[in-house]
């Protein structure tokens, strides 16, 4: 097991730098996501630090070791492929075996070695099956398999669940969190799917267009986003993001006073307010409500505030109807301010409210 | 349609394969139903399809005036070198092209598929001096020289490369620590055995059948291959009909046996190109 640690790393692909100056550090036995929409540069990364890539500056280390020269056999990692990547015409204990079997270990060993692994990941039956005689989920879990068989300093996975259904993929994030809980191999995990990385990381690190928008754990993302694309990225349905104006040392918005503005503050200004945080209240703001989503235990409103489209989520099965006028209101602590412009979260004076 | 029409329109079907089957096989049958007559049975009209005294004077005397074993053995040995070349030039460089794309692979592919264009005649003559300066006149190696390289095999496999092995499962080898050679050898090879089977085939035949080539190479008669040796029968001023279908017959076994075995290879490697999962 080791750390690793991206220092700086860019990418060009041509004359088109697709990673700018990423740094991210994973400490040994730790579980980070790397969460972004398509294209943001989340498998490049990956990529590299497989050494399937060439990196054009900055370093990376595994354990201490700076490796980017090093060819990818000799990294000590291990990579499961979001199409799995099995050999076809190897049964599940050859392309279990395959990496002991380069390293020229004895039949016995490498039998020993994938027959603990399988025992682990429930394979034992199909051992002696060829990939296409298996499931998708059994497919993803020899893929997983092979990666254990390796014993890697570090894990690399590339979105592994994406190409199952939804119900296996809830039931393979939490196998793949017991084994991470009883391997404690670093690992590093890409997705598109902010609920898998928030379910599963100790840590997420939130990219866009090759650069780190915010590194911490999912709470804290969650808590304190330090722009409004994590703050959008990050909970499900997403934060609500209006245009407010200060005056008179408050937020207001849609006719209302939501918060006191921190000091010397003026002018626009974005306010998130996070779909669960509203309730029904008699604060002065109407939610018009177009759109009820009852799902059983919560409520889905959605409607237009202030002339904006606004979502709200509901914690209990209320009586909403689409016409409705629903006053609607917020904790001022639970308010997030953003710069008009950049976008990057304002610091509040939250104490005393 | 009813299924008693179905079925009646599926027998007709039927009778039209096997009656234009027959009609493709019957020379052939009629060559060696021909090997076993004598000669005046052979010039009778109208002919006889099963000899009234089969007779195996034209085989003895083939086999006895001629070194009829030793040219199918030249044919043989020839094609089988040309084949094993072929499957591994063209497998080695269709792998490469499809799966190691840096910009001048493309020029190199581009005049691949250019000599595809050129008749292998216009460039014969050529290569029949050099390969005279090489001193390989009448050798096998000589033979060779002119079918190492089929540029539609390289061709095929590439297409099949780039269809049916993902990258990730020559990376997944590479992180696992697998050499290039091994991961040639024991990943892109066995995925391939399909499309390879049907271009040896194809490989095979190409050699087997090939006449103008070992004609001008081959200047003794001990090493004539089987097409050379069989037009010798034909171009004195007499044809034996007799012997010649002898002849023939003897050649026709090998090929007939190759087909059969390889057959399945040769349908489902042609049918299966591209379509894996
Ligand atoms: N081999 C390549 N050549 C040129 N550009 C590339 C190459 N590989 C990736 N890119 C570019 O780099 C950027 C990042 O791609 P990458 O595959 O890392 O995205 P991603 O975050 O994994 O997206 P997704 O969620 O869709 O998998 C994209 O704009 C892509 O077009
Ligand atoms: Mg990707």
């Amino acid at each position: 097991m080791a750390s690793v640690e991206i220092r700086d790393l860019r990418k060009s692909f041509g004359p088109i730098e697709t990673i700018h100056g990423v740094t991210i550090d994973v400490p040994d036995g730790e579980f980070v996501a790397l969460v972004g929409p398509s294209g943001c540069g989340k498998s490049t990364i990956l990529r590299l630090l497989a050494g399937l890539e060439e990196v054009t500056a900055g370093t990376i280390s595994i354990g201490g070791r700076v490796i980017n020269e090093v060819e990818p056999k000799h990294r000590d990692i291990a990579m499961v492929f979001q199409n799995y990547a099995l050999y076809p015409h190897m049964t599940v204990a050859e392309n279990m075996g395959f990496s002991m079997r380069l390293l020229k270990k004895s039949k016995e060993e490498i039998r020993r070695e994938v027959g603990s692994a399988a025992e682990i990941l429930g394979l034992t039956p199909y051992l002696g099956r060829y990939p296409k005689q298996l499931s998708g989920g059994q497919r993803q879990r020899v893929a997983m398999g092979r990666a254990i068989v390796r014993q890697p300093q570090v894990f690399l996975f590339d979105e592994p669940l994406s190409n199952l259904d939804a119900q296996l993929r809830v039931q393979m994030r939490a196998e793949l969190k017991a084994i991470h809980n009883r391997l404690k191999v670093t690992t590093i995990y890409v997705t598109h799917d902010q609920v898998e990385a928030m379910t599963m990381a100790d840590r997420i690190v939130v990219m866009k267009d090759g650069y780190v928008m915010q590194a911490g754990a999912p709470l804290d993302l969650y808590d304190q986003p330090a722009n409004t694309f994590v703050a959008r990225f990050v909970g499900s349905p997403s934060m609500n993001i209006f245009a407010a104006d200060v005056s008179g040392g408050q937020v207001q918005f849609a006719g209302t006073d939501w918060c006191a503005a921190p000091a010397d503050l003026a002018g626009a200004v974005q306010m998130g307010i996070r779909p669960e945080h509203f309730t029904i209240g008699e604060g002065g703001a109407v939610l018009a409500v177009e759109n009820v989503d009852p799902t059983g235990s919560e409520t889905l409103v959605q409607g237009q505030l202030g002339g904006v489209p606004a979502t709200v989520l509901l914690r209990t099965r209320a009586a909403v109807r689409a016409g409705d006028l629903l006053p609607v209101a917020v904790r001022p602590e639970l308010i997030h301010l953003f710069d008009a412009e950049s976008g990057d979260t304002l610091p509040m004076n939250s104490e005393g409210l | 349609m009813t299924r008693n029409q179905r079925k009646a329109t599926d027998f007709m079907i039927d009778v039209g394969l096997v009656l234009f089957g027959l009609l493709m096989l019957a020379p052939l049958l009629m060559l060696v139903a021909n090997a076993f007559k004598s000669p005046a049975e052979m010039v009778a009209w109208p002919p006889t399809f099963i000899p009234a005294n089969p007779t195996l004077d034209n085989f003895r005397s083939v086999l006895g005036e001629t070194p009829l074993l030793l040219w199918i053995w030249n044919s043989l040995s020839f094609a089988i070198m040309s084949t094993i070349a072929i499957v591994l030039t063209s497998s080695i460089a269709g792998y490469v092209i499809a799966k190691f794309p840096f910009r001048s692979i493309n020029v190199v592919f581009a005049l691949f598929l250019a000599t595809a264009i050129v008749p292998f005649e216009v460039y014969m003559i050529p290569l029949y001096f050099q390969v005279k300066d090489l001193g390989m006149l009448n050798t096998n190696q000589g033979l060779l020289i002119g079918y190492l390289v089929m540029s539609f095999g390289i061709f095929l496999i590439r297409q099949n490369v780039l269809a049916s092995i993902p990258d990730e499962l020559i990376e997944a080898a590479r992180i696992d620590g697998a050499g290039e050679l091994w991961i040639y050898w024991h990943i892109v090879l066995p995925l391939l055995r399909g499309p390879l089977a049907a271009l040896a085939v194809l490989a095979f035949f190409q050699a087997w059948t090939s006449f103008a080539w070992p004609m001008i190479v081959a200047t003794r008669r001990a090493a004539y291959t089987i097409e050379v040796g069989l037009a010798l029968f034909s171009t004195g001023y007499t044809v034996d009909l007799g012997k010649l279908s002898a002849a023939s017959a003897c050649v026709l076994v090998p090929s007939v046996v190759a087909f059969v075995i390889l057959r399945r290879n040769f349908v489902q490697g042609v049918a299966s190109t591209g379509m894996k999962e």
